[in-house]
């Protein structure tokens, strides 16, 4: 009995969380001030931290919160403010409608493809997974996957730098 | 219809949401956000496809960890990027940036 009652919860939070990234989404690519676009964003990357929850890997969940809401939307919103694409400039006025119907092709097609894909070759999964220790995912991380891990930092510093560099050539010249 | 199934129409649907804002948008801004949502679409997919199957749970974890890390490069230097090119060519609309040279 009070299983069933956990497992309805567990569903509500489910289409609770998908209904949060649908609007966010929408809000996201169809919103005509950049501002209300990056809000759309962050719902969706809020959305995808509880999915994350709600597949039993909590640190994850808390990275996405850190690195995508914490930083990326930052640095996006500086990229906002520091263009000339501020709210209401470019991106109001409206678009011809071939260009949205080209824009929903392109989008529609490659999604129905893999959608058709995803559910006629679904392998039977798990209702419940099964929690990772933050050590286990360590040891992973340090032990199997040290090249990749390495490879990572190697390309954030190499991002920081190229950043870096463009941004400084742009004041010489200026 | 499985679990795992409804996380990857999910996924799907962010990635198709994406390419539409990419295809859509008029400002180079609004095109990071396209790449954005369909990075984050891949990070939910290697999740499911991980933590729903016997696979290995650590494999999608760190795969979605190194989602999130290129994640954060790529917007770092499309931020120095979007700086240069709009104080080069005074906007950063995409349909007006027809020449490359410096």
């Amino acid at each position: 009995m009070e299983n069933l009652e956990y497992e309805r919860l567990a569903w509500a939070v489910l289409f609770g969380h998908i209904v949060i990234i649908v609007v966010g989404g929408f809000m996201t690519v169809l919103s005509q001030s950049l501002v209300r676009a990056l809000v759309g964003l962050i719902m969706t990357l809020f959305g995808v931290a509880g999915l994350f929850f709600l597949m039993a890997a909590p640190f994850i969940a808390l990275m996405q919160i850190l690195i995508y809401v914490g930083a990326v939307s930052v640095l996006i919103f500086f990229a906002i403010m520091l263009t000339s694409a501020w709210p209401g400039g470019d991106e109001s006025g409206k678009c011809s409608g071939r260009k949205y119907i080209y824009a929903g092709v392109a989008g529609l097609v490659p999604a129905v493809i893999l959608a058709t894909a995803a559910i006629r070759s679904a392998p039977p999964s798990f209702l419940v997974p099964e929690e990772t220790e933050i050590s286990v995912l360590g040891k992973f991380f340090l032990e199997d996957f040290i090249l990749p891990f390495e490879l990572i930092s190697l390309l954030l510093t190499v991002a920081m730098a190229g950043a870096v560099v463009l941004a400084f050539e742009m004041r010489r010249k200026k | 219809m499985s679990v795992m199934t409804i996380y990857h129409l999910v996924a799907i649907f962010l990635l198709c949401l994406g390419i539409f804002g990419i295809a859509y948008r008029r400002t180079l801004v609004g095109i990071v956000l396209g790449i954005e949502l369909i990075l984050n679409g891949a990070g939910l997919s290697i999740m499911a496809s991980a933590q729903l199957t016997p696979a290995p749970n650590e494999l999608g974890q760190v795969g979605a960890l190194l989602v999130m890390g290129i994640a954060a490069a790529e917007a770092t230097l499309l931020l120095a990027i979007l700086l240069v090119v709009s104080r080069r060519f005074k906007n950063v609309e995409a349909g007006k940036l027809i020449t490359m040279r410096g």
